[in-house]
């Protein structure tokens, strides 16, 4: 069995709104509810775990009820930083396997998921080719990067949960800072991190233009077309 | 199994569809909601060699026990696959008459009590798909002087289904409208007392649309408001 840990800690600081962007409407469903409806119709997925502003905590439990969500569900307090946020969902993770997501990508299939579940590799991640040129620098160009070596990292990612929390704690001791999980693991060398086909369609809702781009890949990818 | 829930079985259209269902045994259990307990009793005999059936006993102007009689049927039957909202009510009065208790009765038995058993099953429906079928009319789409409270009435079930079918279809939940024209019914005769029920639309007829559609063998129609009339020669 494993667990699906989803970060939904955000403040909503870029979408200039009030209430954080995981919670507004996309779709006519609350960003959040996309992804817990998926995981909840997989039944190797027993517990779900939302890193969530304390504050939002009875709203989030009145969701459940209202889309009838069964699969069991746990708060953890989200923290000042992803980093801490990810700490934190893991204090409440009681399998040895936890698939990590963010409210903020609604678009993930159940087949996505699936097919991190059925990977046999015990830590993998999406990764999906980069279309564009990227460069090091930020007022001149220092150096190009060879875009055939990279990937752009997509959540959801499946983990050993001693293995991850181990990166945790190795990052804490060591007083340095990651906006990533695969990464932290493959910087402290505690195993290999498989990288799976990433998807087009799986982007995450950062900028109000998003939203409205999302509504398009709702249709035509989550919906379907008429 | 399969399992449909229904409303207005004991009379007219609903009768009609509850029989039709059973002979073609689209479903392995129908759970039929009403008051009329001697009516349901009486037709579910005509459906029980064929099929289960259950009645769960409702007043649908007073639909606030929905969710608890929802719930219900999903812990005995396992499933709820298909919802058919065919119960209506009328008392056809021009503005001036119209009372607020009118207005009520008649947005809770074809408005609110259909919104209320949609949203109970959905959340058992949305994991593994299904369709629901409304009943409107005709009369929901064009004017009817006299006829507010239902023909308004009836204008929010079509809006209701064509909102309901963007909404739900990403859960293979499929939503239909129908609307049917003037048919032989009692609800007719108290919307048209003076017409000969022989020279219109049979509500078997009404029933045989609606069975199509919710059969297997549809799955291109809905989100639309399908109108159910048929041409009729004056006699002589
Ligand atoms: N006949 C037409 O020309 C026509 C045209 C367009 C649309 N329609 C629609 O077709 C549907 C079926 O009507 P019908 O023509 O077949 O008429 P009907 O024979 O009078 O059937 C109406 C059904 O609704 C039930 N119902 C009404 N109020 C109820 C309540 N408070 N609680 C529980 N059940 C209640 C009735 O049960 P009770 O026995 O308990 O009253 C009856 O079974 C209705 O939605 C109607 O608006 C009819």
């Amino acid at each position: 069995m494993i667990t699906a840990v989803i970060l939904s800690g955000g403040k909503g600081v870029r979408m200039k709104n009030v209430v954080p962007k995981q919670y507004l409407l996309l779709a006519g469903k609350p960003m959040i509810m996309h992804s817990i409806e998926r995981i909840d119709s997989i039944p190797q997925i027993n517990e779900i775990v939302i890193v969530c502003e304390k504050s939002f905590e009875s709203s989030l439990e009145l969701m459940m009820k209202q889309y009838n969500i069964t699969t069991p569900i746990r708060f953890a307090p989200a923290g000042a930083t992803r980093q801490e946020s990810v700490f934190s969902g893991l204090q409440k993770v009681s399998n040895d396997l936890v698939l990590l997501h963010e409210a903020a990508r609604p678009f993930v299939l159940k087949n996505d998921f699936l097919k991190l579940i059925n990977e046999k590799e015990k830590n993998v991640t999406f990764g999906y080719e980069i279309p564009f040129t990227v460069v090091k620098g930020k007022e001149i160009i220092l150096d190009t990067l060879s875009r055939d070596e990279l990937k752009n990292i997509q959540l959801p990612q499946k983990f050993e949960v001693k293995t991850l929390l181990k990166a945790h704690e190795m990052a804490q001791k060591n007083n340095e800072k990651f906006t990533e999980d695969a990464s932290m693991i493959t910087t402290y060398k505690l195993a290999d991190v498989k990288i799976i086909n990433g998807n087009s369609y799986n982007i995450k809702i950062t900028e109000p233009i998003d939203f409205l781009v999302g509504e398009i890949i709702y249709r035509e990818i989550i919906r379907g077309r008429k | 199994m399969r399992v449909c829930i229904m409303t207005g079985a004991g009379s007219g259209i609903g009768r009609a569809v509850a029989i039709q269902l059973a002979e073609q045994k689209l479903y392995d259990h129908i759970a039929i909601l009403g008051r009329n307990l001697e009516a349901l009793n009486e037709v579910c005999k005509k459906m029980q060699p064929m099929v289960q059936t259950s009645v769960w006993d409702i007043d649908l102007n007073s639909p606030q026990k929905i969710p608890q009689i929802v719930e219900q049927i999903h812990e005995k039957c396992g499933s709820i696959d298909c919802l058919l909202n065919i119960a209506g009510y009328t008392d056809p009065q021009p503005l001036l008459t119209t009372s607020l208790e009118n207005m009520e009765m008649t947005y809770n038995v074809n408005v609110f009590a259909p919104f209320l058993l949609i949203r109970e099953t959905v959340k058992y429906m949305k994991k593994t798909g299904g369709k629901i079928l409304n009943v409107a009319s005709t009369a929901g789409m064009t004017p009817r002087p006299g006829w507010l409270s239902y023909s308004s009435s009836k204008a929010a079930v079509i809006s209701m289904s064509q909102t309901l079918t963007e909404e739900l279809s990403e859960y293979g939940i499929k939503v239909y409208c129908v609307s049917p024209g003037r048919c032989a019914t009692k609800l007719r005769q108290k919307l048209a007392p003076n017409e000969d029920p022989t020279t219109i639309m049979q509500p078997e007829e009404v029933a045989e649309v609606i069975c199509n559609l919710i059969s297997d063998r549809e799955n291109c129609l809905d989100g639309q408001n399908i109108v159910i009339r048929k041409q009729i020669k004056p006699k002589g």
